[in-house]
């Protein structure tokens, strides 16, 4: 599983699940103008489990964002599949969204007024399609929610609800699944559920997962580790473990493993 | 805690605009019709004392004790007394006048502007250089011969009156035909105000109005220096002592601003109510803000707390910030007033009435008014959020999501609601076998109402999750939007019913106003035609004047007519009321009424033998061979009547029955006539007969003839009042509501951003988020509707039952038309609140889901 980091022309390449090429995000303008994204290039192959990691406002989030066409990037393209996301219109990146790409969030965001099955079928509801039984058991079987499909979100625990939202971007068969520091809000036990379920989605179901995350461990769950820094890609590594995720990551901070999460807004400020 | 309360409302202002414009809504409408009736009087004021500025003392005859015309002819206001009253000291001018009323003719032969103490008339009385200095000629020559009058140009122009032409018009019966000779002006404010001005010459005026060589009033004007009430003394010791006496120009000046201003007193009872209705919805509004902004600042409160803060300093926050809230709505409110009140003479003379024109008058009372009730409402409304406030505990500093409210909580609301609901439910009930419309069971009937309506409001927010899943079936059908947009109304049922109380009140009264009146309005339909067996009834315009009694004699020569019937109105004064008692022959009576009598017969009567409508019976407890005691028209000794029968109440007949002779030989206008009813041969009712019967009493102004139609019509005329309070508070309700519910979604789309955030990345389009909380709203709408038809239309049909016993002829009968009006408008203004709060739901990025 070597991939060359900068693929020279990723948009081209077969089995690409979503690819960035030049992608620059700026914020601001002037004296308060931040690069938080600087020409980044990357390729996420299908039935891949991809991490991105590096230090707190390295452009991590920022660039799950674009990639996931919640944000629109300042340059450079973004492409899930074969669609260019620059072209789309608001419309279009809404359905886009909603068939082709799931989203697990830190926070869950589950809809508190909806019960575990509604909220896991939301996608499909918004679509107008009705579930397909047999794949929304298998889903809802392999997160261990069978019991728990008329609770509302009040009523499940932290990891549960998280366990929800894998099946909520599971049930839709999204091409690339996107997941922005999904145990950020766990204790490690029901982390280490959630990300058991995201790698063997990946492995039985053959689901691309790109996932944002601070936590080495997290990050020994995946296929491929890439790391940010200042908003580049500056390196990455195959088949990780938590130990040498470590050490690369003690390597990039100059000692202090320590990489508070990614704040969305105190980049923006 | 000041500044901590300061910066909250700074920090909450745009949550708090919507409870401001609220609170504003309704100070306006109580300064400005505190302004707009201090201006008006004030303006009144300076009008007569303009009418009277040149006038320091009118001399008038007194009233002797025995009364009556005979006064008239031994006035001693002649020329001799004015000659006399010249040469008294200080009187710079003599000017005696000859007045009354003449209701005029326009030119199309419609009476014109014909009202009472609307239609003057005075006598043209030229001085020593041939003018009259009152009446300034602008064109054509003064009225000198019996044929001729003037007219001010106001009346010219109204009237479409030129000189040269005839016009028709009537003193106190007969009509008289005169020529237009001249055109004057005036600066009289009852002529000026919308009313008509007709001069005669001097001895035709006499003859009107006092008796020929006789004046009215003798009005003197002081010379430079001399003081009106100094003058008066003097002009007192010339005058014959019990036949005449001296009024200063200044006392009259007071006297007739304050009929006028009671005569428009009444324009201001409207606004006021405006402004007690839109209080009390807006209060509802304040609550819920206040209760949302302490839910939204639990831990900030807790925090608070936590750090040392008592329960009093929380409390005392909030309630500081309702205080500087409900001084810049009071202030604001006021401005708002004072715009209502510079507008509210327009608006209200749109009928014809004009108001003067004055410059707005700000006393120390509308400032008060607008600051006490502004300030005192805003802050005993957040009274209540303000004790939630302090029962914050400082735990919930340290929780993460709001605790649902507790199940004795929502018990305790369940009882309460129950027992308001049983008790005003069951007061309701109990007068449905009420037989009278008596005070006693109005009281008991409104005070059923209020518990209705506050059981109503308690029990809301327990009945929101059945009854918005309910209507969720409707909004089902729009897919998921519909049934989030459920979900989310039933998310806090209290903030729901909180919102949805100000359209439940105000469609309540509205639906109740609007059943009652329509209920009472058709039995006042069939009741003005129930009881008259006529086909046209000829009365006169005003209470001041009678049909001229030779008229029944032409009427009844008329081709067409069978019977034409006098009446004889007055009055008969029994226990402590005055009753309205019709003078009739009984011969004819049959002919021309329908009376239903339960005993006796009307043949009996006679002098000294009444008939009483069966209230009149039941309330002096007087039955058929019975005796009254009662006094009858100007007559102030009571005697004893013999009551020879008992009829059901009958608006032709009113409430007594009399010989007409007896009536008309007591009334105020002795032999006076104030009805003809006429019966035509097979029921000939036409243009034809009408025009007939118009020329048989001579086309006077001064009387109407009205065929039944049009007296059904008159009588519904009495329930436009009440249409126009119905719509005024329906706009005022819809007004507040849609504030409400603008103000509850904002405050609700604020806390949802997240979520919103997530439909939004989940892939609902924007169309879909604005759907969803058009969706809530409209919920949120219809179900304070709901409620309100149900507590409104129960309203209506308790306190109808309690109108049918007084009304012979009501009936419940539904206005479909107000009530499906009443709740599109409901509808419509969710659907509208909903659009700002709508449009920043759906501009919301979904990155709001993964900020922060």
């Amino acid at each position: 599983m070597t991939v060359d980091p900068f693929p020279p022309h990723p948009l081209h390449t077969p089995g690409i699940a979503a690819a960035t090429a030049d992608l620059t995000k700026v914020y601001g303008r002037g004296d308060t103008q931040v690069v938080a994204l600087d020409r980044v290039s990357i390729g996420f192959r299908e039935g891949e489990f991809t991490a991105i990691m590096g230090p707190s406002g390295c452009g991590k989030s920022t660039l799950m964002h674009c990639a996931a066409g919640l944000d629109s990037p300042s340059s450079g393209s973004v492409r899930i599949g074969t669609t260019e996301l620059g072209t789309l219109g608001d419309r279009q990146l809404t359905r886009l969204r909603r068939d082709r790409i799931g989203f697990i969030f830190q926070a869950f965001n589950l809809l508190p007024t909806l019960t575990a099955l509604e909220n896991i079928t939301l996608p499909l509801t918004l679509a107008g399609r009705r579930p397909e039984r047999q794949w929304l058991d298998r889903v809802v079987s392999m997160v261990g929610l069978a019991q728990r499909l008329d609770h509302r979100p009040a009523q499940l625990s932290g990891g549960q609800q998280q366990r929800v939202a894998v099946a909520r971007a599971l049930v839709s068969r999204p091409a690339i699944v996107f997941g922005d520091e999904p145990t950020g809000n766990l204790d490690s036990r029901a982390g280490a559920e959630v990300l058991g379920f995201l790698r063997d989605s990946v492995r039985e179901l053959g689901q691309t997962v790109v996932m944002v995350t601070h936590d080495p461990v997290a990050a020994g769950y995946a296929d491929r580790v890439v790391f940010l820094s200042d908003g580049r890609l500056v390196d990455e590594m195959a088949h990780p473990t938590p130990d040498r995720v470590l050490d690369l990551m003690l390597r990039f901070s100059g000692g202090s493993p320590q990489t508070p999460a990614c704040d969305a807004r105190s980049r923006t400020s | 805690m000041l500044s901590t309360a300061l910066r909250n409302t700074l920090a909450h202002k745009a949550r708090l605009v919507m409870t401001v414009l609220a609170v504003c809504l309704g100070v306006a409408f109580v300064s400005g019709t505190l302004v707009f009736a201090d201006s008006t009087a004030e303006a009144h004021r300076a009008a007569a004392s303009k009418n009277f500025a040149d006038i320091a003392v009118t001399v008038t005859a007194k009233e002797s004790p025995s009364g009556g015309a005979a006064d008239r002819r031994s006035s001693v206001l002649d020329d001799a007394l004015a000659r006399k009253l010249a040469d008294v000291p200080g009187v710079a001018a003599v000017e005696p006048s000859a007045d009354g009323s003449a209701a005029l003719n326009a030119a199309d032969g419609t009476p014109l502007r014909v009202r009472a103490g609307a239609n003057l008339a005075a006598a043209y009385v030229p001085g020593k250089d041939g003018k009259d200095s009152r009446y300034p000629l602008i064109e054509g020559h003064a009225p000198r011969h019996s044929d001729e009058l003037a007219v001010d140009r106001g009346t010219a122009a109204a009237g479409r009156f030129r000189i040269g032409d005839t016009i028709t018009l009537a003193t106190d019966g007969p009509v008289l035909a005169k020529r237009l000779v001249g055109i004057v002006t005036t600066e009289d404010t009852r002529v000026t105000a919308g009313g008509t001005l007709a001069l005669f010459g001097k001895a035709t005026a006499q003859k009107l109005f006092a008796s020929p060589g006789h004046y009215t009033g003798i009005d003197l004007s002081a010379a430079p220096g001399t003081d009106q009430f100094e003058l008066a003394r003097r002009v007192t010791d010339v005058l014959p002592a019990d036949r005449a006496e001296a009024t200063t120009g200044a006392a009259q000046a007071d006297q007739q601003a304050i009929l006028v201003d009671t005569l428009t007193r009444g324009y201001a009872k409207l606004p006021l109510v405006f402004a007690g209705v839109s209080l009390f919805i807006g209060s509802f509004l304040i609550v819920n803000t206040f209760t949302m902004l302490v839910a939204r600042r639990t831990r900030e409160i807790a925090l608070l707390r936590a750090i040392g803060a008592s329960r009093r300093q929380v409390a005392r926050s909030v309630l500081l910030e309702a205080l500087l809230v409900g001084l810049v709505a009071s202030a604001a409110g006021f401005l708002l007033g004072l715009g209502i009140a510079s507008v509210l003479p327009d608006v209200l003379s749109a009928d014809g009435n004009t108001l003067p024109h004055g410059p707005l008058v700000i006393g120390p009372r509308p400032v008060v008014a607008a600051l006490g009730v502004g300030v005192g409402v805003t802050v005993l409304a957040a009274w209540l959020p303000s004790r939630r406030a302090a029962k914050v505990a400082p735990i919930e500093a340290m929780r993460t999501a709001g605790q649902p409210p507790s199940a004795t909580r929502s018990r305790t609301r369940a009882v309460t609601g129950l027992a308001l609901l049983v008790l005003g439910a069951g007061r309701l009930v109990s007068l449905t076998g009420a037989k009278d419309a008596s005070e006693e069971n109005l009281h008991r009937a409104m005070l059923g109402c209020a518990l209705l309506v506050a059981a109503l409001i308690v029990l809301a927010p327990l009945l929101a999750a059945p009854v918005i899943r309910l209507t969720g079936r409707l909004t089902g059908r729009f897919g998921i939007t519909g049934h989030l947009a459920r979900e989310n109304a039933l998310r806090d049922p209290r903030r729901t019913a909180a919102t949805a109380a100000t359209l439940l009140i105000s469609t309540a009264l509205v639906a109740g106003l609007a059943v009652i009146g329509n209920s009472t309005g058709q039995a006042l339909d069939r009741q003005a035609a129930a009881g008259l067996g006529a086909d046209y009834v000829i009365s006169s315009r005003t209470t001041t004047t009678g049909v001229d009694p030779a008229a029944v004699r032409r009427v009844a020569d008329a081709s067409g007519v069978r019977t034409a019937t006098a009446v004889t109105d007055s009055t008969l004064f029994v226990g402590g009321g005055v009753r309205d008692i019709s003078g009739v022959d009984p011969g004819t009576v049959n002919d021309v009424m329908k009376l239903d009598f339960v005993s006796g017969s009307v043949k009996e009567l006679g002098p000294g033998r009444i008939a009483v409508s069966s209230t009149v019976a039941r309330e002096t407890g007087v039955t058929t061979g019975g005796r009254l005691n009662a006094g009858m028209g100007r007559n102030q000794e009571f005697e004893k009547y013999t009551v020879v029968g008992v009829y059901k109440d009958n608006p032709i007949a009113q409430d007594a029955l009399g010989d007409r002779t007896e009536v008309a030989k007591n009334s105020y206008m002795p032999g006076s006539v104030q009805r003809i009813l006429v019966r035509t041969d097979g029921s000939a009712v036409s243009k034809t007969t009408e025009k007939r019967l118009r020329t048989a009493v001579g086309n006077s102004p001064l009387v109407k003839v009205q065929d039944r139609e049009q007296l059904v019509d008159e009588a519904a005329g009495t329930m436009a009042d009440l249409l126009k309070v119905m719509y005024g508070m329906l706009a005022i309700g819809a007004v507040i509501g849609a504030l409400g519910i603008v103000n509850t979604l904002a405050m609700s789309v604020a806390e949802r951003t997240r979520e919103i955030g997530a439909l939004r990345a989940l892939g609902m389009d924007r169309a879909g988020i604005r759907r969803m909380i058009r969706l809530e709203a409209v919920t949120v709408a219809a179900f304070g509707t709901l409620l309100g038809l149900a507590g409104g239309l129960f309203g209506a049909w308790a306190v109808g039952s309690l109108a049918g016993g007084a009304m012979e002829q009501y009936s419940l009968t539904l206005p479909w038309g107000t009530l499906l009006l009443v709740c599109l408008l409901s509808l419509a203004v969710g659907a509208i609140a909903a659009a700002v709060p709508a449009r920043r739901a759906a501009a919301l990025s979904p990155l709001e889901a993964v900020a922060g």
